[in-house]
């Protein structure tokens, strides 16, 4: 996958007029371009934050904002897809003498912003958690930090394992960019977390509906991209430093990023980063849960040089962790689950300790990537981007093998190691007539998994071709956009079958479209309409699982005839936003035909272990529709209101019926008082929220061992500051507590519900400090 | 054009790049090797005062799933007598056969054999065994049948390494089996 860079070359230019007393003459103007391909940026709102003043950058890029009086205001400048960008400009200071009748044109500065520019269909919904939102969800992992936004939950396997959900959707049906690499670990098991430090991350976003075009297969519910600060090319040395202490695990998470130019070596930039993570058991409101603990070490490499319209980046991160699964989860057979559930908590008790035994799983993963792009004078750019990833996941089962000589080599009973190579070649053609603008490219991609231990999945080989073209009209507040891509896959299997080895070949091929339209009405307000499709192909599991899930108490069977799946997805939302009000609507509808789920047979399975219920994968045509409301009211200055609603329902469509596992309707209501800066405080708050999650009805009768869980409300509050240690240093802290009132709960989403309630109070304190440029 | 010419062999070394680590997986299959598979369950009941043994199984040579279980016996029992009853248990996917029954010996203190008739006036059963905690084990033991009738007999082992005390509760299952059980 490819990220591009884009460059907005911002110049301000401050001009002054004396003449008039009673109307304040001053005014800002300048220009919004892109560095790179030099073309003018049309459409992007330019405002002053604070006052109902914003306009819009005209066919040429230009801008002007009248009428100003002097004083300091804060600029910004945005557009869809590309991160906002705010300049200071201070309109009364040293410029006095300067005052004269003439318009005198004094440059500012020239800023030269890079700005990550999402690649998703603009018409779709991007909602992006970054600064001071971002900084409150460090130390958790991807899936907990995606949380707060609307539409996005979480799967969870207990407390430490938890994977992002988009509108319903999950594992191979989202897709991840980590760093513009599509992210490929075993996404299909439930418990396999994405492997990914969000320390890595300045910016957490997420498109929300089918995004196939730009993206290929495995976008039908959204993507999740994970994007770093662009590096500090010829600057000084700055970085970070993190230290995050959780009460509930007694967990402690440390990490650093150091960066700089090289003095002497124009255009080189470079970035070191590392996280350190370790937790013990988690305690409910009740009870601990007995071996519930992490250990994480990551760290990332980035490098990268810059001369002209050359790009050159080289990154590579390791993650590794152990994490604990919860013994008392393990169950033989089904009276096992059905002893704990009627026991209504764990049998296994424990009391704190930070040891991790059996279960767990042990997981690295290793992401080694090169880019390099050029910008051609006349405009077109060229982006090149391959990358290697190597994901080895040991799985420990809460037994060892009986045989003391086997039992003593402690191996894993489950190792599965996945080698991806992908490759993207992106052509972004020069503007034609300076209107329309678009890319073409194409993305290979080459796997093969290694197995082995207790069978479960087969190794396979697989390849992937997609070759894609977008085009985006803008013009005077439009933005229209269509793209076309086809993908070819191939998959071949190994499996062993009565001692027998057993070859199968695959083959999917599928054309996946995008239309999409954005209006921009005013700064404040703005329409947006997408329909797109995507596609999966079924993964390996679905077409060869073939025994007990011991999580789920399940005898799962696979089908090796499936079909892919395909999903079109129309998303709308209306956003209006002003000084104080702000208010986001988003409605959608995801039709996903051949929808591969696991359908309860009417016989259970015999085994040794006693009888399982029996499922198989089978195709469906489901419907997900939903409702994304989000809202805030500054409604008493400094006190905002803040609202989030996420809503959907999921329908079986060709069998009349509800699907399982599908998140409950949510409301989050936030409550914040922002203090106005004190000395060399700023950015201090208090907050105090509420989740109210409601109670999953629409559910088959008769799926589950144990209803969905009752309604829970959890309340928390938090409270943060940033201190201004000098020019180039600055503190942040910021303290939260989670579950405030201890709360009892279980969530539907959590595998173990079943077992054990959900997570107590959780008290955490964070601090940041910032140094350098 | 040159630029042109350039690209292409950007692209065919790209091509060729993301190909030069190309594995097939397919060589690497090896058998599969599940640690604690049982196949075949076997309850030996020898009539007191008598050397004849007779034998009810439960038997799926491949493991879960693949082939359905090839034997599942009723076990038949005379009423009003006294059984001496040992379980062997295999793991007849492996070549050769794996005793599992003197595993579980070596591993005493961290299994449990539970036997439920049901309705439970057709058995009782009572522990021949102790590991070296004095905990009962279950592979042999002395089982009284009672009067004519039909029913159920549970065959439960429980695995509960480190958390052994002679009760059911702690652990988990590693057979779990429901045998017909007709005493006639």
């Amino acid at each position: 996958m490819n990220r591009v860079f884009l460059s907005l070359l911002l110049v301000l230019i401050i001009n002054k007029s004396f003449a008039q007393k009673t109307e304040c003459g001053c005014f800002v103007k300048g220009l919004v371009k892109d560095t790179h391909t030099g073309q003018p940026v049309v459409g992007a709102t330019v405002l002053i934050l604070g006052q109902n003043t914003g306009v819009f950058t005209d066919p040429n890029g230009r801008y002007e904002l009248r009428n100003l009086c002097p004083g300091s205001y804060t600029l910004e400048c945005r557009i869809v897809g590309y991160q906002p960008y705010r300049q200071k400009i201070d309109l009364t200071a040293g410029h006095e003498e300067n005052f004269n009748l003439e318009e005198q044109e004094v440059h500012l500065k020239d800023v030269e912003i890079t700005a990550h520019r999402s690649e998703a269909p603009s018409s779709q919904p991007l909602t992006t958690l970054s600064g001071n939102d971002l900084e409150q969800t460090r130390g958790q992992n991807l899936g907990e930090s995606l949380k707060g936004l609307t539409g996005v939950t979480t799967l969870q396997t207990g407390s430490s394992i938890s994977k992002p959900v988009i509108h319903g959707l999950h594992s191979n049906r989202i897709l991840i960019m980590n760093n513009g690499v599509r992210q490929e670990g075993q996404q299909w098991g439930s418990e396999h977390a994405p492997e990914i430090d969000p320390f890595i991350a300045t910016r957490l976003s997420v498109v929300k509906g089918a995004a196939g075009v730009r993206y290929g297969s495995d976008a039908i519910g959204g993507v999740i991209l994970v994007e770093p600060e662009e590096l500090p090319f010829n600057k000084g040395i700055s970085g970070e430093a993190n230290a995050v202490g959780f009460s509930n695990g007694r967990q402690g998470v440390l990490s650093g990023t150091v960066q700089g130019g090289i003095t002497g070596f124009k255009g080189f930039g470079w970035r070191a980063q590392g996280t350190i993570k370790r937790g013990g058991n988690i305690r409910t409101p009740n009870y601990f849960l007995d071996n519930t603990g992490i250990s994480e070490k990551n760290f990332s490499l980035a490098a990268g040089y810059r001369r002209g319209g050359l790009g050159i980046d080289l990154f590579y991160s390791r993650f590794d962790t152990k994490i604990g699964i919860f013994s008392g989860s393990h169950i033989g057979s089904v009276t096992d689950l059905l002893n704990v559930i009627k026991n209504g908590e764990p049998f296994v008790k424990s009391g704190f300790s930070y040891n991790i035994g059996r279960p767990n799983q042990n997981v690295t993963h290793d992401l080694f990537k090169a880019e390099t792009h050029y910008h051609f004078q006349n405009g077109n750019r060229f982006q090149w981007t391959i990358a290697r990833q190597i994901n080895d996941r040991n799985e420990f089962d809460l037994h060892r093998p009986r045989n003391d000589s086997l039992a003593a080599l402690n191996h894993p009973e489950l190792t599965f190691k996945l080698t991806t190579l992908t490759n993207d070649v992106v052509w972004d053609h020069k503007p034609i007539a300076g209107k329309i603008a678009g890319q073409l490219g194409v993305s290979t991609l080459y796997q093969y998994n290694l197995m082995s231990g207790r069978p479960l999945i087969p190794n396979f080989n697989q390849f992937n071709i997609g070759l894609f073209w977008i085009e985006r009209y803008v013009k005077n507040g439009w933005e229209l956009e269509a793209g076309i891509r086809y993908d070819y896959r191939t998959l071949k299997t190994y499996r062993i079958v009565s001692r027998q080895k057993v070859a199968n070949t695959f083959q999917f091929a599928n054309f996946s479209g995008t239309v999409g339209a954005t209006r921009n009405f005013s700064d404040h307000f703005s329409v947006r309409l997408n329909a797109g499709t995507a596609w999966r192909a079924p993964n390996v599991s679905e077409l060869f699982s073939d025994g007990v899930h011991h999580g789920a108490a399940a005898y799962e069977k696979g089908d090796a005839s499936l079909k892919s799946e395909k999903a079109i997805n129309t998303i709308g939302s209306i956003k209006y936003a002003d000084a104080r009000w702000s208010v986001e609507l988003g409605g959608y509808y995801n039709y996903i035909s051949d929808f591969i789920y696991l359908k309860p047979q009417p016989e259970p399975i015999l085994t040794v272990r006693g009888a399982f219920p029996y499922f198989k994968y089978t195709q469906t045509d489901a419907s997900f529709k939903g409702i994304d409301l989000s809202g805030s009211w500054e409604f008493v200055k400094n006190i905002t209101a803040t609202s989030k609603l996420s809503y959907l329902r999921v329908y079986d469509q060709r069998n009349d019926a509800y699907l399982v596992m599908i998140p409950p309707n949510r409301l989050d209501n936030q409550l914040k008082y922002a203090l106005s800066d004190r000395g060399k405080l700023h950015d201090t708050f208090l907050s105090i929220g509420n989740l109210y999650v409601a109670q999953q009805k629409r559910v088959p009768p008769n799926s589950d061992f144990l209803a969905p869980p009752k309604a829970y409300s959890l309340w928390n509050i938090q409270a943060g500051t940033s201190l201004k240690v000098s020019e180039k240093q600055q503190l942040e802290i910021g303290i939260s507590v989670q579950n405030l009132f201890n709360t009892v709960y279980r969530d539907y989403l959590n595998r173990f519900r079943y077992y054990a309630d959900d997570m107590g109070r959780n008290a955490s304190l964070r601090l940041k400090w910032k140094f350098g440029a | 054009m040159k630029m042109k010419r350039n690209l292409v062999w950007l692209l065919l070394i790209g091509t060729a790049l993301s190909f030069t680590n190309c594995k097939d997986s397919g060589d690497a299959v090896e058998p599969d090797d599940e640690n604690e598979l049982i196949t075949s369950v076997t309850l030996k009941f020898t009539e007191q005062g008598t050397s004849t043994t007779t034998s009810f199984s439960y038997k799926d040579a491949d493991g879960d799933g693949g082939n359905a279980a090839t034997q599942f016996d009723t076990i038949a029992l005379k009423p009003n007598k006294t059984y001496t009853m040992t379980v062997e248990l295999l793991d007849e996917s492996k070549t050769p056969t794996d005793d599992i029954t003197k595993e579980i010996k070596e591993k005493a203190d961290e299994h449990l054999f539970i036997f439920t008739p049901s309705p439970a006036t057709l058995l009782t059963y009572t522990y021949g065994d102790k590991d070296k905690n004095n905990y009962p084990i279950g592979l042999t033991g002395k089982a009284v049948t009672g009067a004519t009738g039909i029913g159920k007999l549970t065959v439960q082992l429980r695995h509960q390494p480190g958390a052994k005390n002679g009760t059911p509760e702690p652990g988990s299952d590693d057979v779990n089996l429901n045998f017909n059980l007709k005493v006639q």
